[in-house]
C-alpha cells in the first residue's frame, strides 16, 4: 500500500510572532519552525498503516529549500522517501491543491493523507480541492473511537481501517455532537484530525537514516502547474490589543452596559 | 497523583552556540563520528528538548510528590514513569554515544553531553534510571568478557533491562575500601555474593524486566582495602542459557530511603545472598581489579553529575527569569519611594538583574566546561592509535578537568538554585513553583559519585601532579595563549588580562600545596583542597566564557543591525564580562586566604566546638 502524505512548514506557535509594520506579511527573522501538526498526524497515521499493510510512505512539502528540515523530519519519523516542489513565493490553496494533483498522479499512491488545515492560514482547502481534482473519494477529519490513552494508541493501531476486501477504508470523523462513521473506496484523500492519533518522536537512529533517503526535486514549471495567486493577501494586522476591564457598581449596570454598550442582547 | 505541566527550559541556541565554541563541525564527519554533522545535531537538540518537554517535563513534581513506594519487597516508580521509560527506549535518545557495535549512533561526546542535559533537567530523578542503566552497560561492554558483552549490554542500552552501581556499604561510603561484601568463588565459576550495599539509586524498579547489579565486593583471602576489591555481575533475576529471565537471585530490598531531593528515583538498602542464594560473575576474568572497573562508570558519572548540576541550574535560572518579566512589584528604582508611579516587573530592579545575570553567566560556564571536557574525550578517540601526543594530551585534559567539572557544577547548582527561591521571593519558597524542587533535588548532587571535597582531593592529590604536572601545566599554557592572543581586544582586552592575574594566583596556590604536602603542615593541603577547586574552576569558567565572548563578538560583528540574533551575542558578551569583573578577582582573593595558612579547624580542640554534651 502506497500512502502519500503532506509536510507544510509552518511557523511555531511557540514563537513570538509580529506583524511587518506595513502589514505586507510576519517578520520572519528569529522566528522557529516546525512541520504541521496537522500533517504530523498525518504522517503518523500513514506510518502505521503501512507498518500494518506494509508499503511505502511518500512526503511532500512545496516551498525554498528550507521545507527539507520538515521533510527530514518526516524522513526521520520513518517515511520512506520524499518530494520537494521547488517554490519561492506566495501561493494559494488552489495552486497548492493543483501542484499536489501533479505529483499524485506521478507517484501514483492508493491513499493521501493531509492536515485537514494547518495553523498558519487555517484555510481547510487543500484536501478537499484535491479530491475534487483527481476525482477520488474523500472522509475528511479523520478522528477514531478509542482515547489518546488508550492501549489501542500505545500499540500504535491506525485509526483508519481497511475494509476486508481490502478496496475500502473505514474512517471514523470528528461531526458537531459526535463522531460519524463512513466507508469510501479507494484511492481516496483523508484529512485529518487532532485526535486521531498522537504522532511519535523521530527516534535517534531514525533521524540518522533519514540523511541518506532520497529528497526527489520537482518544480510548478516541471509540473506544468500555473501557480500565479488567484488570491492574494492585501493586509495582515495583529488582533486589537485588549483594553483593560472596568468594574461595575451592581447588577442592573451590569446588565444596562451588556444591552447598551457590548449589545450582548 | 495527577500527572502535572511542564516547566523545563532550556535555551538551545546556548546549546548549539557551545557546540560550535568547541569545534562541534571539525570532529563531526571525521574518523568514528563519519555519520554526523551539524545538521544532524540540531535535529537531535530538537527532538531531544521536545520529548523532555512533553514526556519528561511533566512528571517532574508529580514524580516528586508521589515519590517512590516499597510494596511487598518490590520498588514501584512513580505514576507516569513506566511510560516515560518505553517512550524514551523507543526514541533512542539514551544510545546517542553508544558505539554502534552495541546498537548506538555513534555520536560526539559533544552532543552526548548536551543531550543528558535536556533529559536531567526536565527530570533528573526519572534520568537516573536509564542514566545508570547506560553507565553499567558501558562498563561490561569495556572491561567484560566477549560472552558478557553479548549476554547483558545490548539489552541494558535498549531498556529491556535495568542497571545499578553498588559501592556504598553502611560502613563503607567515601571509604569505599572497608567494603565487607564478600564474594567466595563456587566450583562452576560463578561467585556466591552476600553484603548490603546502601544508598543504590534504581536499585529495584519496575520499569525493566530485570536489573543489573554491578556490585563490589571481596573474594576470599584478597588483600585489604579497595586494591582486594573485585567487581561483580549480579542480576536480580537469574539469567537462563537463553538470555531470558529466570528465578530470583536472592538479591533483596530492605528498604528505601525517604529523601530531601530526587524522590523518584528510588535510593535502595539491597541484602545481596541472605538465604545464600545469590550469584555473580566477575566482570572481566581478572580478580581485585574492581576499583580500576568501576572507575571507568564512575568517571563518566561524575560527568552526568556535574551535568545534572548544570541541567537544573539552567532550568532554574529560565524559570527565575520568566517569572521576573512577568512579577509587577515596586516602582523603578529611581522614584522607589514614589506611590504615584507605576508598579514595574521585578526584572527591572537592579539587584534582581544582579542575581540574574550571575546566574545566566555561571551556567553558561558550566555549560562550556562541560562542553569542553566532552571535546578533548572526542579528540582521545581521534588521536589514539594515530598521534599518541595529542591523544596523551587531551586525555590529560579530561582527567584534570572532570573532578572540576563535578564539584563545581553541582556546588554551583545548589547555590544558584537558592538564588532563584530569591529572585521569586516568598513565591520561589511555594510548592507552586518549581524553583524549591530544584534546590531540593540539587543538594544531593555535591554529595553522592565522591563529594566535593573528594574531588577535591582528586584535583590536588593526583591530578594536579599527573604526568609530572604536564596535563595542569598543558591547560595553563593553553589559559596564556589565550591571554597573548586577545589581550588587545578593544571591549573585553581588561577582562581578559585579569585571567593572567587569577593564573599566577593559582599557580602560587599549586605550589604551596606542593610544600605543605611534604612538610608538618600536611593539614593545609585537605583544608585548602576545595578552595583551590574552586579558585581553579573559576580561572577555567572565566577563559572559557571570556572565548565564547570573543567568538560571539566576532559572529555579531558580521551581521547587520537590527538582525534577531544580535541581543543573543550581546548576552554572551555580558555574561563573561560580569564573570570576569565579580568572579575572576575572587581567586587572587582566594589565594591570599589560602597562603595564610590558617590551620584553626584543626588546630580547635573537640571540646572547644560547643558547650553541649554530644
Amino acid at each position: 500500500m502506497k500512502i502519500l502524505v503532506t509536510a507544510k512548514r509552518v511557523e511555531d506557535p511557540e514563537s513570538k510572532i509580529k506583524v511587518k509594520p506595513d502589514g505586507s506579511g510576519i517578520v520572519p527573522e528569529g522566528l522557529k519552525y516546525k512541520i504541521n501538526p496537522f500533517d504530523e498526524i498525518a504522517v503518523e497515521e500513514a506510518l502505521r498503516l503501512s507498518a500494518a499493510h506494509t508499503g511505502d510512505v511518500v512526503v511532500v512539502s512545496i516551498g525554498t529549500k528550507d521545507v527539507h528540515e520538515q521533510l527530514r523530519h518526516a524522513l526521520a519519523m520513518g517515511a520512506t522517501k520524499a518530494v520537494w516542489v521547488n517554490h519561492t513565493g506566495a501561493l494559494d490553496q488552489l495552486a497548492i491543491a493543483r501542484l499536489l494533483q501533479k505529483v499524485v498522479e506521478k507517484e501514483k499512491p492508493d491513499l493521501v493523507i493531509l492536515g485537514k488545515q494547518s495553523i498558519d492560514d487555517d484555510q481547510n482547502q487543500v484536501g478537499q480541492y484535491l479530491a475534487e481534482f483527481l476525482g477520488w473519494s474523500q472522509a475528511t477529519f479523520a478522528s477514531k473511537v478509542e482515547a489518546l490513552d488508550s492501549d489501542a494508541e500505545k500499540n500504535k493501531q491506525p485509526g483508519l481501517k481497511l475494509t476486508a476486501d481490502k478496496k475500502g477504508l473505514t474512517v471514523v470523523r470528528e461531526v458537531d455532537g459526535g463522531l460519524s462513521t463512513l466507508e469510501c473506496s479507494l484511492p481516496a484523500v483523508v484529512t485529518t484530525d487532532l485526535r486521531l492519533n498522537q504522532p511519535r518522536y523521530a527516534s535517534l537512529p531514525g533521524i540518522m537514516k533519514a540523511k541518506s533517503k532520497p529528497i526527489e526535486e520537482l518544480t510548478p514549471a516541471a509540473l506544468a502547474v500555473d501557480v500565479a495567486p488567484k488570491l492574494t493577501v492585501t493586509k495582515l494586522s495583529s488582533p486589537p490589543a485588549r483594553k483593560a476591564g472596568i468594574k461595575v457598581a451592581d447588577v442592573p449596570a451590569l446588565v444596562e452596559k451588556l444591552k447598551n454598550e457590548a449589545k450582548a442582547f | 497523583m495527577s500527572v502535572g505541566i511542564n516547566r523545563y527550559q532550556a535555551d538551545l541556541k546556548d546549546l548549539s552556540f557551545v557546540l560550535e565554541q568547541f569545534g562541534f563541525s571539525g570532529i563531526a564527519g571525521q574518523g568514528p563520528f563519519a555519520g554526523w554533522g551539524p545538521d544532524e545535531a540540531q535535529a537531535v537538540l530538537k527532538e531531544t528538548y521536545r520529548f523532555a518537554r512533553e514526556v519528561l517535563g511533566p512528571l517532574n513534581a508529580s514524580g516528586d510528590r508521589e515519590g517512590c513506594k516499597l510494596v511487598d519487597g518490590q520498588v514501584v516508580t512513580p505514576k507516569g514513569f513506566k511510560d516515560a521509560w518505553t517512550k524514551l527506549y523507543e526514541a533512542g535518545f539514551k544510545s546517542v554515544s553508544v558505539s554502534p557495535d552495541h546498537g548506538g549512533q555513534g555520536a560526539p561526546q559533544m552532543l552526548y553531553v548536551l543531550v543528558e542535559e535536556l533529559l536531567s533537567g526536565a527530570n533528573p530523578a526519572f534520568n537516573m534510571y536509564p542514566g545508570l542503566s547506560w553507565g553499567a552497560a558501558e562498563l561490561i561492554a569495556e572491561c567484560g568478557t566477549e560472552a558478557q558483552r553479548k549476554r547483558y549490554t545490548e539489552k541494558m542500552l535498549n531498556g529491556t533491562w535495568g542497571g545499578t552501581m553498588c559501592l556504598t556499604e553502611p560502613h563503607a561510603g567515601s571509604d569505599v575500601g572497608s567494603a565487607k561484601s564478600k564474594a567466595i568463588k563456587q566450583a562452576d565459576g560463578t561467585y556466591a555474593i552476600s553484603g548490603t550495599k546502601i544508598f543504590i539509586s534504581g536499585g529495584d524498579h519496575d520499569l525493566a524486566k530485570n536489573i543489573i547489579h554491578l556490585v563490589l565486593a571481596r573474594v576470599e583471602n584478597a588483600p585489604a582495602g579497595t586494591k582486594g576489591l573485585s567487581l561483580f555481575i549480579v542480576p536480580k533475576l537469574k539469567v537462563n542459557a537463553d538470555g531470558s529471565e529466570g528465578a530470583p537471585n536472592d538479591v533483596s530490598v530492605a528498604s528505601i530511603e525517604h529523601k530531601m531531593g530526587i524522590n523518584g528515583s528510588a535510593t535502595c538498602v539491597l541484602n545481596f545472598g541472605e538465604n545464600g542464594n545469590c550469584r555473580g560473575e566477575l566482570v572481566g576474568t581478572v580478580e581485585n581489579l574492581g576499583m580500576s572497573h568501576m572507575f571507568k562508570m564512575m568517571n563518566g558519572a561524575r560527568i552526568a553529575v556535574g551535568l545534572q548540576g548544570l541541567a537544573t541550574a539552567s532550568t532554574a535560572y529560565l524559570n527565575a527569569l520568566s517569572y521576573a518579566k512577568d512579577r509587577k512589584q515596586g516602582a523603578n528604582f529611581k522614584f522607589f519611594k514614589d506611590p504615584s508611579k507605576p508598579r514595574v516587573a521585578i526584572l527591572e530592579h537592579p539587584d534582581v538583574r544582579r542575581m540574574l545575570l550571575e546566574m545566566k553567566a555561571v551556567v553558561e560556564g558550566t555549560r562550556a566546561l562541560v562542553v569542553k571536557l566532552a571535546a578533548h574525550r572526542d579528540q582521545v578517540l581521534l588521536y589514539q592509535g594515530k598521534d599518541d601526543e595529542k591523544a596523551a594530551y587531551h586525555q590529560g585534559q579530561v582527567d584534570l578537568l572532570t573532578p572540576l567539572v563535578k564539584a563545581y557544577g553541582s556546588e554551583e547548582s545548589f547555590r544558584l538554585c537558592a538564588q532563584a527561591i530569591q529572585v521569586y521571593g516568598g513565591a520561589g519558597f511555594l510548592k507552586d513553583w518549581p524553583v524549591e524542587q530544584y534546590t531540593r533535588d540539587a543538594k544531593i548532587y555535591s554529595i553522592y559519585e565522591g563529594t566535593t571535597h573528594i574531588q577535591s582531593m582528586d584535583l590536588v592529590g593526583r591530578k594536579l601532579g599527573q604526568n609530572g604536572g604536564a596535563n595542569f601545566q598543558a591547560f595553563m599554557s593553553d589559559v596564556s595563549a589565550f591571554v597573548e592572543k586577545h589581550r588587545a581586544h578593544p571591549t573585553l582586552g581588561k577582562a581578559i588580562e585579569s585571567l593572567g592575574t587569577a593564573s599566577e594566583a593559582l599557580m602560587q596556590v599549586a605550589m604551596a600545596m606542593l610544600g605543605w604536602s611534604q612538610s608538618d603542615k600536611v593539614a593545609l593541603v585537605p583544608l585548602n583542597a576545595n578552595r583551590t577547586l574552586m579558585m581553579f574552576s573559576q580561572l577555567a569558567v572565566g577563559w572559557l566564557l571570556l572565548d565564547a565572548a570573543v567568538k560571539a563578538g566576532e559572529k555579531a560583528a558580521a551581521l547587520p543591525k537590527g538582525h534577531a540574533d544580535l541581543p543573543f551575542y550581546e548576552g554572551k558578551q555580558a555574561s563573561a564580562l560580569w564573570y570576569a569583573r565579580n568572579v575572576v578577582p575572587q581567586v587572587e582573593s582566594a589565594s591570599k586566604l589560602a597562603l595564610a595558612e590558617d590551620e584553626s579547624p584543626v588546630q580547635i580542640s573537640d571540646a572547644a566546638f560547643a558547650s553541649v554534651d554530644a
